[in-house]
């Protein structure tokens, strides 16, 4: 075989310039190929096309953006000025922009494929976008025409070697037709009650496996940003042993529990009401990693980072010098609104460019109730937990439990949370002795010797102290309204 | 009656743009693209040539040039007009001038008619 049989060497991908979306098609768009963008009338088709175009023309590439009765160019090109991707110096010579209406009307589909193989060679583009392929089904004679147009548009994206995107606001229904095609990607919105979010799934992608399920997405200036589900690119390896490195707390009597104390790498649930001091003592984590040297992350859904600083300020524990010179990150996300893996990316993104080492999320349940995707939150945390102990990062996760004091023991957890945490911490209050007292007790520590007495815990302005064991029997204590014969401590 | 050529392939804005021209008192023919526009002055030569830039077949720089090459043409007036924009094409024709769309009738009427007296200069 001579050189020139050589079979051609693939083409690198075409990136599609929508963060998250080439990650979630293995890479972006296979050279050649012929994909589908389908969804309802403001899905975000005709951005997502925009962006690719601006995208590669900024990487030189020319494209053929086609529209057959869309709205007119000059409202187009005005929708997207205020948007980050566009760029007037790229028209028309790298985004050039025609309407195949008329053609189409006049000559039907054979005129509109000749008309978009001239115009593709005239231009020499790289990339064409057919917007409005519904039209383009509804002058086909019959669902064999249609076949035959696109398959003819098949052979010339081979031949010529262009990559085509059509888009079709079909809805919901996927055409059988739409099956010869290499690809095809849906775009819709979803509602539930007054929320509403956007969502993209690649229901069909010939080439490489892509990353299945459901993604969402939001459409910002910068324009449309996809977040790749967390579970469906979660690494698969083993996270790396992080050998005998433990770490503490920094308070002597918390520590004095675990004298070995956590193992780096590991996660913690602290499960307690609110105002137990789940806060302070993620927060004195972090105040001890800091003065370890490490890098540290603070996501939290309740105080806003001025009222958390001078909170945790009060119990003796300063991090504000620590956020001034960026050795902590504050990441604060009011609990309103929220889609899990856009804080996830979040997350992660600043675990692996500071390389952080010890992360503290408070809490799960605000996350969980913001999100309309609550029933994922078992697997979310699983995938999220895993990446974490990737990337070598001790994480604590606060989780509210609804019920200030009584006899239930409330986990609003599925099995998953606290079967994927390797320790699990428990704060509650009790009404003893006509007082409301805070108590700990740890429910397990992976492969690390723990004292499991129940033991009552006091704020000052020194920070969290660990009282020592009662000396006296307690019934119920566990149940928060404990009684006993007599009182005190040991 | 003066005669103008509308040439754009956005079908919407061609009829759209005829029918403000008729009533505005010119007589008006359409292409969809710069060779048909080419076929109508072939039949018909007009007063005015209002040319979108970006169109399929043959575009706006190209039905310019092949305009101004024509003898036949010379007098012909020409106005561009497109969604790109126009400084920067008015800095590569700047003997030709441009509408930028998305644009208002006065603004088009103005144009027009200020592209139609300047021929006569």
């Amino acid at each position: 075989m001579s050189s020139s049989e050589q079979p051609a060497r693939p083409d690198a991908r075409v990136s599609t310039g929508v963060p998250g979306l080439d990650s979630v098609l293995g890479g972006g768009l296979v050279p050649s190929g012929v994909y589908i963008v389908v969804g309802e009338p403001g899905a975000g088709k005709t951005l997502l096309a925009n962006q690719l175009c601006y995208h590669q023309a900024h990487g030189g590439a020319r494209c053929l953006y086609v529209t057959l009765l869309a709205e007119s160019h000059a409202r187009m090109l005005a929708n997207m000025r205020d948007m980050a991707f566009f760029d007037s110096a790229m028209l028309p010579e790298g985004v050039y922009y025609v309407s195949g209406f008329r053609t189409l009307e006049e000559q039907g589909l054979p005129g509109l494929l000749e008309l978009l193989r001239r115009e593709v060679r005239n231009h020499n583009a790289s990339i064409l976008v057919l917007d409005g392929l519904v039209q383009a089904q509804e002058a086909a004679g019959s669902n064999r025409d249609f076949k035959k147009f696109i398959h003819e548009l098949q052979v010339s994206a081979g031949l010529a070697r262009f990559t085509v995107l059509m888009l079709t606001s079909d809805g919901p229904v996927i055409h059988p037709e739409y099956t010869m095609v290499d690809g095809i990607l849906e775009l819709r919105e979803r509602t539930a009650g007054v929320r509403s979010w956007r969502e993209l799934q690649v229901r069909k992608f010939r080439g490489s496996p892509t990353l299945s399920g459901v993604h969402n997405f939001r459409v910002t200036s910068a324009g449309l940003e996809v977040f790749p589900r967390l579970e469906a690119r979660v690494r698969r390896s083993p996270p790396p042993d992080p050998g005998a490195h433990r770490i503490h707390f920094g308070i002597h009597s918390l520590d004095a529990l675990f004298p070995e104390g956590l193992a780096a790498g590991s996660t913690t649930l602290v499960l307690g009401p609110p105002g137990v001091g789940k806060t302070l003592m993620g927060s004195s984590l972090l105040a001890e990693g800091l003065r370890q040297g490490e890098p540290c992350l603070y996501m939290g859904f309740y105080e806003p980072p001025n009222r958390l600083l001078s909170k945790v300020s009060s119990a003796g524990i300063d991090l504000k010098g620590a956020v001034a010179d960026g050795r902590l990150n504050i990441i604060w996300q009011p609990p309103a609104e929220c889609i899990l893996d856009v804080l996830a990316d979040q997350l992660l993104t600043d675990v692996r460019k500071r390389k952080v080492k010890r992360v503290f999320v408070d809490g799960l349940s605000a996350m969980s109730q913001s999100t309309p995707e609550s029933s994922r939150m078992s697997s979310f945390f699983a995938a999220l937990t895993q990446e974490l102990r990737c990337e070598g990062t001790t994480t604590f996760f606060g989780l509210e439990t609804p019920r200030l004091f009584g006899p239930v023991l409330d986990v609003p957890l599925e099995s998953g949370p606290s079967a994927v945490a390797e320790n699990l911490f428990f704060l509650r209050h009790v009404e003893l002795e006509g007082r409301l007292r805070r108590l700990l007790s740890i429910f397990k520590l992976r492969d690390t010797d723990y004292d499991p007495t129940l033991r009552e815990f006091v704020i000052s302005r020194q920070g969290i102290e660990v009282l020592p064991p009662f000396s006296v029997n307690v019934d119920t204590l566990l149940t928060g309204l404990a009684r006993h014969p007599g009182g005190g401590h040991s | 009656m003066e005669t103008v050529l509308v040439v754009d392939d956005e079908q919407g804005i061609l009829e759209a743009l005829a029918d403000l021209l008729r009533e505005e008192g010119y007589r008006v023919v359409s292409a969809s693209h710069g060779r048909e526009a080419l076929e109508r002055m072939a039949e018909l030569r007009p007063d005015l040539v209002l040319t979108d830039w970006m169109m399929p077949v043959l575009d706006g720089p190209a039905l310019i040039q092949r305009i101004r090459a024509e003898p036949a043409y010379q007098g012909v007036a020409l106005l561009g007009m497109s969604a790109v924009d126009v400084m920067a094409l008015r800095r590569l024709y700047p003997d030709l001038p441009f509408l930028q769309k998305p644009f208002d009738i006065e603004t088009l009427l103005r144009q027009v008619r200020k592209a139609l007296d300047a021929r006569r200069l």
